[in-house]
Protein backbone atom coordinates (compact mmCIF):
# COMPACT_ATOMS: atom_id res chain seq x y z
CA UNK A 1 0.00 0.00 0.00
CA UNK A 2 2.41 2.66 1.23
CA UNK A 3 6.37 2.77 0.75
CA UNK A 4 8.24 5.07 2.29
CA UNK A 5 11.96 5.33 1.44
CA UNK A 6 14.52 7.61 3.01
CA UNK A 7 12.03 10.73 3.34
CA UNK A 8 13.74 13.99 4.06
CA UNK A 9 11.86 17.48 4.29
CA UNK A 10 11.33 20.41 5.44
CA UNK A 11 9.65 23.86 5.50
CA UNK A 12 10.99 26.95 4.41
CA UNK A 13 15.13 26.07 5.79
CA UNK A 14 13.57 23.92 8.94
CA UNK A 15 14.61 20.53 8.13
CA UNK A 16 12.05 18.53 10.13
CA UNK A 17 12.17 14.83 8.32
CA UNK A 18 15.80 13.52 8.58
CA UNK A 19 15.06 10.02 6.56
CA UNK A 20 12.51 8.45 7.62
CA UNK A 21 11.51 4.33 6.08
CA UNK A 22 8.17 3.29 6.58
CA UNK A 23 5.66 0.17 5.04
CA UNK A 24 1.98 0.12 5.18
CA UNK A 25 0.52 -3.28 4.02
CA UNK A 26 -2.84 -3.64 2.90
CA UNK A 27 -5.70 -3.34 6.01
CA UNK A 28 -2.62 -2.79 8.61
CA UNK A 29 -3.01 0.07 11.16
CA UNK A 30 -0.25 2.13 11.78
CA UNK A 31 0.07 4.45 14.91
CA UNK A 32 2.60 7.21 14.64
CA UNK A 33 3.74 8.32 17.95
CA UNK A 34 5.71 10.84 18.93
CA UNK A 35 6.42 14.14 21.19
CA UNK A 36 5.72 17.61 19.95
CA UNK A 37 7.53 18.48 16.88
CA UNK A 38 8.64 15.35 16.54
CA UNK A 39 7.66 15.70 12.96
CA UNK A 40 4.51 13.71 12.80
CA UNK A 41 2.20 16.62 11.39
CA UNK A 42 5.22 16.79 8.90
CA UNK A 43 4.68 13.43 7.55
CA UNK A 44 1.03 13.81 7.22
CA UNK A 45 1.23 17.03 4.82
CA UNK A 46 4.08 15.88 2.52
CA UNK A 47 1.89 12.57 2.30
CA UNK A 48 -0.93 14.49 1.35
CA UNK A 49 0.89 17.30 -0.59
CA UNK A 50 0.56 20.03 1.23
CA UNK A 51 2.23 23.01 -0.85
CA UNK A 52 4.54 24.34 2.02
CA UNK A 53 6.83 21.76 2.42
CA UNK A 54 9.32 20.29 0.44
CA UNK A 55 10.36 17.11 0.03
CA UNK A 56 14.31 17.10 -0.33
CA UNK A 57 15.26 13.60 -0.71
CA UNK A 58 13.72 10.23 -0.79
CA UNK A 59 10.53 7.93 -2.40
CA UNK A 60 6.96 7.27 -1.75
CA UNK A 61 5.44 4.83 -3.45
CA UNK A 62 1.29 4.36 -2.97
CA UNK A 63 0.07 0.98 -4.49
CA UNK A 64 2.83 0.99 -6.66
CA UNK A 65 3.19 4.86 -7.74
CA UNK A 66 4.97 7.71 -6.92
CA UNK A 67 3.05 9.64 -4.87
CA UNK A 68 5.21 12.76 -4.67
CA UNK A 69 4.35 13.40 -8.10
CA UNK A 70 0.88 13.15 -7.55
CA UNK A 71 -1.30 16.38 -6.88
CA UNK A 72 -3.53 16.17 -3.52
CA UNK A 73 -7.04 15.75 -5.82
CA UNK A 74 -4.93 12.97 -7.43
CA UNK A 75 -3.92 11.84 -4.35
CA UNK A 76 -7.42 12.00 -2.92
CA UNK A 77 -9.06 10.25 -6.03
CA UNK A 78 -6.50 6.94 -5.63
CA UNK A 79 -7.45 6.77 -2.18
CA UNK A 80 -5.93 8.75 0.32
CA UNK A 81 -7.36 11.14 3.07
CA UNK A 82 -6.34 13.23 5.72
CA UNK A 83 -7.97 13.72 8.96
CA UNK A 84 -6.95 17.03 9.40
CA UNK A 85 -5.74 18.02 13.20
CA UNK A 86 -7.28 21.71 12.86
CA UNK A 87 -9.97 21.19 9.74
CA UNK A 88 -10.64 24.28 8.13
CA UNK A 89 -13.60 26.54 7.99
CA UNK A 90 -15.51 27.54 4.48
CA UNK A 91 -17.49 30.14 4.72
CA UNK A 92 -20.66 29.51 2.28
CA UNK A 93 -20.11 26.63 1.19
CA UNK A 94 -22.18 23.92 2.73
CA UNK A 95 -21.12 20.66 3.76
CA UNK A 96 -23.77 19.10 1.05
CA UNK A 97 -21.82 20.94 -1.66
CA UNK A 98 -19.01 20.11 -0.26
CA UNK A 99 -18.54 16.39 -0.39
CA UNK A 100 -20.76 16.74 -3.73
CA UNK A 101 -18.12 17.82 -5.40
CA UNK A 102 -15.12 15.93 -4.34
CA UNK A 103 -17.66 12.42 -4.06
CA UNK A 104 -18.23 13.64 -7.95
CA UNK A 105 -14.90 14.60 -8.65
CA UNK A 106 -13.54 11.28 -7.59
CA UNK A 107 -16.43 9.92 -9.89
CA UNK A 108 -15.54 11.85 -12.52
CA UNK A 109 -11.63 10.98 -12.69
CA UNK A 110 -12.47 7.42 -12.79
CA UNK A 111 -15.01 7.78 -15.78
CA UNK A 112 -18.08 7.00 -13.72
CA UNK A 113 -21.24 9.25 -14.12
CA UNK A 114 -22.25 11.84 -11.71
CA UNK A 115 -24.43 10.00 -8.28
CA UNK A 116 -27.94 11.03 -8.82
CA UNK A 117 -29.14 13.95 -6.28
CA UNK A 118 -31.07 11.12 -4.05
CA UNK A 119 -28.56 8.91 -4.17
CA UNK A 120 -26.18 11.17 -2.76
CA UNK A 121 -27.86 12.43 0.03
CA UNK A 122 -29.79 9.05 1.45
CA UNK A 123 -25.49 7.90 1.29
CA UNK A 124 -25.08 11.49 3.09
CA UNK A 125 -27.54 10.48 5.55
CA UNK A 126 -26.23 7.35 6.33
CA UNK A 127 -22.38 8.35 7.33
CA UNK A 128 -23.47 11.33 9.21
CA UNK A 129 -25.46 8.73 11.70
CA UNK A 130 -22.44 6.40 11.48
CA UNK A 131 -20.90 9.61 13.71
CA UNK A 132 -23.48 10.86 14.93
CA UNK A 133 -23.67 13.83 13.34
CA UNK A 134 -27.81 15.49 13.34
CA UNK A 135 -28.94 15.89 9.82
CA UNK A 136 -29.28 19.52 10.10
CA UNK A 137 -25.30 19.93 9.64
CA UNK A 138 -25.79 19.03 6.05
CA UNK A 139 -27.42 22.06 5.50
CA UNK A 140 -24.31 23.52 7.71
CA UNK A 141 -21.20 25.44 6.30
CA UNK A 142 -18.42 23.97 6.54
CA UNK A 143 -16.82 23.77 10.34
CA UNK A 144 -18.21 27.00 10.83
CA UNK A 145 -19.48 27.59 14.20
CA UNK A 146 -18.40 23.87 15.02
CA UNK A 147 -17.15 22.90 18.63
CA UNK A 148 -13.86 20.91 18.55
CA UNK A 149 -15.98 17.59 18.48
CA UNK A 150 -18.29 17.69 15.94
CA UNK A 151 -15.43 18.92 13.44
CA UNK A 152 -13.52 15.91 14.05
CA UNK A 153 -17.28 14.05 13.69
CA UNK A 154 -16.97 16.17 10.53
CA UNK A 155 -13.94 14.33 9.32
CA UNK A 156 -14.95 11.19 9.71
CA UNK A 157 -17.82 11.56 8.10
CA UNK A 158 -15.98 12.34 5.53
CA UNK A 159 -13.63 9.88 5.53
CA UNK A 160 -16.88 7.51 5.45
CA UNK A 161 -18.25 8.80 2.59
CA UNK A 162 -14.89 9.05 0.61
CA UNK A 163 -14.08 5.03 1.29
CA UNK A 164 -10.42 5.49 1.33
CA UNK A 165 -7.77 3.09 1.02
CA UNK A 166 -5.42 4.79 3.04
CA UNK A 167 -6.52 7.05 5.77
CA UNK A 168 -4.32 9.20 8.23
CA UNK A 169 -5.92 10.38 10.84
CA UNK A 170 -3.56 13.71 12.63
CA UNK A 171 -4.20 14.13 16.23
CA UNK A 172 -7.81 13.08 15.80
CA UNK A 173 -8.24 12.59 19.61
CA UNK A 174 -7.02 15.75 20.13
CA UNK A 175 -9.63 18.15 22.05
CA UNK A 176 -12.28 15.26 22.15
CA UNK A 177 -14.21 14.38 25.22
CA UNK A 178 -14.57 10.53 26.04
CA UNK A 179 -17.70 10.62 24.35
CA UNK A 180 -16.76 11.97 21.35
CA UNK A 181 -13.60 9.71 20.99
CA UNK A 182 -15.60 6.76 21.65
CA UNK A 183 -17.88 8.05 18.34
CA UNK A 184 -15.00 8.56 16.27
CA UNK A 185 -13.28 5.56 17.40
CA UNK A 186 -16.57 3.19 16.57
CA UNK A 187 -16.50 5.02 13.22
CA UNK A 188 -13.03 4.48 12.75
CA UNK A 189 -13.40 0.69 13.16
CA UNK A 190 -16.41 0.42 11.23
CA UNK A 191 -14.36 1.52 8.30
CA UNK A 192 -11.48 -1.32 9.05
CA UNK A 193 -11.26 -4.28 6.59
CA UNK A 194 -8.62 -6.16 5.22
CA UNK A 195 -7.88 -3.67 2.55
CA UNK A 196 -8.05 -0.88 3.52
CA UNK A 197 -5.37 0.46 6.06
CA UNK A 198 -4.60 3.59 8.27
CA UNK A 199 -1.98 5.62 9.80
CA UNK A 200 -3.09 7.06 13.25
CA UNK A 201 -0.73 10.18 14.66
CA UNK A 202 -0.97 10.55 17.72
CA UNK A 203 0.89 11.68 21.09
CA UNK A 204 -1.62 10.17 23.21
CA UNK A 205 -2.30 6.48 24.02
CA UNK A 206 -5.94 6.89 24.32
CA UNK A 207 -7.16 6.93 20.89
CA UNK A 208 -5.34 3.08 20.66
CA UNK A 209 -7.44 2.06 23.25
CA UNK A 210 -10.44 2.08 21.34
CA UNK A 211 -8.61 1.67 17.98
CA UNK A 212 -6.07 -1.26 17.90
CA UNK A 213 -2.92 -0.92 15.94
CA UNK A 214 -1.44 -3.30 14.32
CA UNK A 215 2.45 -2.30 14.29
CA UNK A 216 3.60 1.29 16.43
CA UNK A 217 6.19 3.67 15.40
CA UNK A 218 8.45 6.01 17.68
CA UNK A 219 8.97 9.36 15.54
CA UNK A 220 11.54 11.75 17.39
CA UNK A 221 12.98 14.68 15.84
CA UNK A 222 12.44 13.46 12.63
CA UNK A 223 13.26 9.96 12.52
CA UNK A 224 11.53 6.84 13.37
CA UNK A 225 13.59 5.57 16.31
CA UNK A 226 11.46 2.17 17.64
CA UNK A 227 8.60 0.09 15.75
CA UNK A 228 7.27 -3.00 17.76
CA UNK A 229 3.90 -4.07 18.98
CA UNK A 230 1.32 -2.49 21.46
CA UNK A 231 3.62 -3.03 24.23
CA UNK A 232 5.09 0.26 22.67
CA UNK A 233 1.71 2.00 23.55
CA UNK A 234 2.02 0.78 27.41
CA UNK A 235 5.96 1.77 27.51
CA UNK A 236 5.02 4.83 26.21
CA UNK A 237 2.25 5.67 28.67
CA UNK A 238 4.53 4.54 31.64
CA UNK A 239 7.88 6.21 30.87
CA UNK A 240 7.33 8.56 28.16
CA UNK A 241 9.57 9.45 25.18
CA UNK A 242 12.99 10.07 26.65
CA UNK A 243 13.36 5.98 26.98
CA UNK A 244 14.27 6.10 23.54
CA UNK B 1 -28.33 50.02 -19.51
CA UNK B 2 -28.45 48.00 -22.87
CA UNK B 3 -25.09 46.83 -22.73
CA UNK B 4 -24.29 42.77 -22.46
CA UNK B 5 -21.89 43.01 -19.72
CA UNK B 6 -23.69 45.37 -17.35
CA UNK B 7 -27.22 45.55 -15.36
CA UNK B 8 -28.19 48.25 -13.04
CA UNK B 9 -30.63 51.24 -13.51
CA UNK B 10 -29.02 54.22 -14.39
CA UNK B 11 -26.37 55.39 -11.70
CA UNK B 12 -26.91 59.16 -10.39
CA UNK B 13 -29.73 60.75 -7.82
CA UNK B 14 -32.08 58.93 -6.18
CA UNK B 15 -34.72 60.39 -3.64
CA UNK B 16 -36.40 58.24 -1.49
CA UNK B 17 -39.80 59.59 0.17
CA UNK B 18 -41.24 59.04 3.54
CA UNK B 19 -42.08 55.19 3.95
CA UNK B 20 -40.46 54.43 0.25
CA UNK B 21 -38.20 51.97 -0.67
CA UNK B 22 -35.21 51.52 -3.24
CA UNK B 23 -33.58 48.44 -3.88
CA UNK B 24 -30.81 48.49 -6.31
CA UNK B 25 -28.45 45.74 -7.57
CA UNK B 26 -25.35 46.21 -10.10
CA UNK B 27 -23.68 43.49 -11.78
CA UNK B 28 -20.32 44.52 -13.63
CA UNK B 29 -18.58 41.10 -15.67
CA UNK B 30 -15.60 41.22 -17.31
CA UNK B 31 -14.99 43.01 -20.46
CA UNK B 32 -15.35 46.47 -19.62
CA UNK B 33 -14.55 49.22 -17.29
CA UNK B 34 -17.26 51.39 -15.52
CA UNK B 35 -17.60 54.50 -13.57
CA UNK B 36 -20.35 54.28 -11.22
CA UNK B 37 -21.26 57.37 -9.15
CA UNK B 38 -24.42 57.02 -6.64
CA UNK B 39 -25.99 59.26 -4.56
CA UNK B 40 -29.15 58.60 -2.34
CA UNK B 41 -30.93 60.65 -0.39
CA UNK B 42 -33.25 59.69 2.30
CA UNK B 43 -35.70 62.52 2.71
CA UNK B 44 -38.95 61.36 4.28
CA UNK B 45 -39.40 59.17 7.83
CA UNK B 46 -38.94 55.67 7.06
CA UNK B 47 -37.50 55.59 3.96
CA UNK B 48 -35.59 52.47 2.82
CA UNK B 49 -32.11 52.22 0.24
CA UNK B 50 -30.58 48.78 0.01
CA UNK B 51 -27.96 48.79 -2.68
CA UNK B 52 -26.60 45.33 -3.58
CA UNK B 53 -23.21 45.28 -6.32
CA UNK B 54 -20.95 42.76 -7.90
CA UNK B 55 -17.84 43.54 -10.02
CA UNK B 56 -15.71 41.13 -11.90
CA UNK B 57 -12.73 42.41 -13.60
CA UNK B 58 -9.82 41.24 -15.43
CA UNK B 59 -6.94 42.57 -18.06
CA UNK B 60 -6.32 46.30 -18.01
CA UNK B 61 -10.01 46.90 -16.35
CA UNK B 62 -11.06 50.10 -14.29
CA UNK B 63 -14.27 49.78 -11.41
CA UNK B 64 -15.02 52.91 -10.06
CA UNK B 65 -17.88 52.60 -7.39
CA UNK B 66 -18.76 55.73 -5.79
CA UNK B 67 -21.74 56.12 -3.51
CA UNK B 68 -23.06 58.98 -0.95
CA UNK B 69 -25.82 57.65 1.21
CA UNK B 70 -27.33 60.44 2.19
CA UNK B 71 -29.81 60.09 5.83
CA UNK B 72 -31.71 63.17 6.20
CA UNK B 73 -34.74 62.21 8.08
CA UNK B 74 -35.56 60.23 11.27
CA UNK B 75 -36.08 56.14 11.16
CA UNK B 76 -34.55 55.41 7.75
CA UNK B 77 -32.63 52.64 7.54
CA UNK B 78 -29.92 51.70 4.02
CA UNK B 79 -27.95 49.00 3.29
CA UNK B 80 -25.26 48.23 1.08
CA UNK B 81 -23.29 45.18 0.62
CA UNK B 82 -20.74 45.36 -2.52
CA UNK B 83 -18.68 42.47 -3.10
CA UNK B 84 -16.11 42.38 -6.45
CA UNK B 85 -13.11 39.92 -7.41
CA UNK B 86 -9.96 41.49 -9.43
CA UNK B 87 -7.55 39.57 -11.74
CA UNK B 88 -5.16 40.62 -14.29
CA UNK B 89 -4.00 44.71 -13.59
CA UNK B 90 -7.17 45.42 -13.07
CA UNK B 91 -7.78 48.90 -10.66
CA UNK B 92 -10.61 48.42 -8.85
CA UNK B 93 -11.59 51.70 -6.44
CA UNK B 94 -14.91 51.77 -3.93
CA UNK B 95 -15.51 55.21 -2.61
CA UNK B 96 -18.52 55.16 -0.06
CA UNK B 97 -19.91 57.50 2.51
CA UNK B 98 -22.75 57.48 4.70
CA UNK B 99 -24.15 60.65 5.78
CA UNK B 100 -26.79 60.68 8.79
CA UNK B 101 -27.50 64.29 8.98
CA UNK B 102 -28.82 66.03 12.99
CA UNK B 103 -32.19 65.47 12.21
CA UNK B 104 -31.67 61.47 11.17
CA UNK B 105 -32.35 60.06 14.66
CA UNK B 106 -33.38 56.25 14.92
CA UNK B 107 -31.05 55.27 11.67
CA UNK B 108 -29.63 52.12 10.95
CA UNK B 109 -26.89 52.28 8.27
CA UNK B 110 -25.08 49.33 7.48
CA UNK B 111 -22.18 49.50 4.67
CA UNK B 112 -19.82 46.15 3.38
CA UNK B 113 -17.28 46.48 0.72
CA UNK B 114 -14.92 43.23 0.32
CA UNK B 115 -12.50 42.39 -2.54
CA UNK B 116 -10.75 39.91 -3.53
CA UNK B 117 -7.06 39.61 -5.60
CA UNK B 118 -6.60 37.29 -7.74
CA UNK B 119 -3.00 38.79 -8.94
CA UNK B 120 -0.30 40.46 -7.48
CA UNK B 121 -0.28 43.41 -10.20
CA UNK B 122 -4.42 43.98 -9.15
CA UNK B 123 -5.43 46.49 -7.18
CA UNK B 124 -7.92 47.21 -5.10
CA UNK B 125 -8.71 50.54 -3.00
CA UNK B 126 -11.77 50.89 -0.94
CA UNK B 127 -12.52 53.98 1.19
CA UNK B 128 -15.98 53.82 3.54
CA UNK B 129 -16.52 56.65 5.31
CA UNK B 130 -19.23 57.86 8.24
CA UNK B 131 -20.36 61.29 8.82
CA UNK B 132 -22.41 60.42 11.74
CA UNK B 133 -23.83 64.28 13.03
CA UNK B 134 -27.07 62.72 15.24
CA UNK B 135 -26.81 60.69 18.38
CA UNK B 136 -29.07 57.81 18.33
CA UNK B 137 -28.32 55.60 15.60
CA UNK B 138 -26.75 52.29 14.50
CA UNK B 139 -24.35 51.98 11.70
CA UNK B 140 -21.40 50.14 10.51
CA UNK B 141 -19.32 49.79 7.76
CA UNK B 142 -16.54 47.25 6.93
CA UNK B 143 -14.21 46.82 4.05
CA UNK B 144 -11.82 44.16 3.09
CA UNK B 145 -9.47 43.46 0.68
CA UNK B 146 -7.72 40.16 0.48
CA UNK B 147 -6.88 36.53 -1.40
CA UNK B 148 -8.35 33.26 -1.91
CA UNK B 149 -7.52 31.70 1.17
CA UNK B 150 -4.52 28.94 0.67
CA UNK B 151 -5.79 26.91 3.79
CA UNK B 152 -9.56 26.46 2.40
CA UNK B 153 -8.50 25.66 -1.05
CA UNK B 154 -6.02 22.80 0.31
CA UNK B 155 -8.44 21.45 2.20
CA UNK B 156 -11.06 20.85 -0.43
CA UNK B 157 -8.07 19.69 -2.65
CA UNK B 158 -7.45 17.04 -0.52
CA UNK B 159 -11.12 15.98 -0.73
CA UNK B 160 -10.63 15.51 -4.49
CA UNK B 161 -11.82 18.57 -5.31
CA UNK B 162 -9.88 19.92 -8.48
CA UNK B 163 -7.68 23.31 -7.81
CA UNK B 164 -10.05 25.10 -10.60
CA UNK B 165 -13.09 23.62 -9.27
CA UNK B 166 -12.15 24.76 -5.99
CA UNK B 167 -11.02 28.14 -6.52
CA UNK B 168 -14.58 28.63 -8.06
CA UNK B 169 -16.74 27.52 -4.99
CA UNK B 170 -14.95 29.89 -3.00
CA UNK B 171 -15.40 32.53 -5.20
CA UNK B 172 -18.83 32.02 -5.59
CA UNK B 173 -19.61 31.38 -2.08
CA UNK B 174 -17.36 34.99 -1.45
CA UNK B 175 -20.15 36.42 -3.82
CA UNK B 176 -23.25 34.56 -3.13
CA UNK B 177 -24.84 37.86 -1.04
CA UNK B 178 -24.22 39.91 -4.36
CA UNK B 179 -25.69 37.36 -6.81
CA UNK B 180 -29.02 38.53 -8.33
CA UNK B 181 -31.33 35.23 -7.98
CA UNK B 182 -31.40 33.01 -11.02
CA UNK B 183 -28.23 34.52 -12.53
CA UNK B 184 -25.66 32.07 -10.92
CA UNK B 185 -24.75 30.19 -13.84
CA UNK B 186 -23.96 33.53 -15.49
CA UNK B 187 -21.83 34.47 -13.16
CA UNK B 188 -19.97 31.20 -12.94
CA UNK B 189 -19.08 31.38 -16.70
CA UNK B 190 -17.96 34.82 -16.17
CA UNK B 191 -15.30 34.06 -13.18
CA UNK B 192 -14.42 31.32 -15.44
CA UNK B 193 -12.30 33.97 -17.76
CA UNK B 194 -10.58 35.73 -15.04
Amino acid sequence: MLEIRNLHARIGDKEILKGIDLDIKPGEVHAVMGPNGAGKSTLSAVLTGRPDYEVTEGTILYKGQDLLAMTPEERAWAGLFLSFQYPIEIPGVTITAFMKAAVNAKRKAQGQAEMKAGDFLRLMKEKMALVQMKPEFAKREVNVGFSGGEKKRNEIFQMALLEPDLSILDETDSGLDVDALKIVADGVNTLRSPQKSAIIITHYHKLLEYVQPDVVHVLKAGRIVKTGGRELIEAIESKGFDQF
Amino acid sequence: MGHGHYIAPPAGQYLVKAGEKLELQFVVLPGESRDIELSIDLTGPGAEAHVKALYLCKADEKVNFHVVMHHKAAGCKSTQLINGIAGGQAQVHFDGTIVVAPDAQQTEAYQENHNIVLTPEAKVETKPQLEIYADDVKCSHGATVGQLNPDELFYMRSRGIPEAEARMLQMLSFLSPVIPEGREEEIEQAIKTL
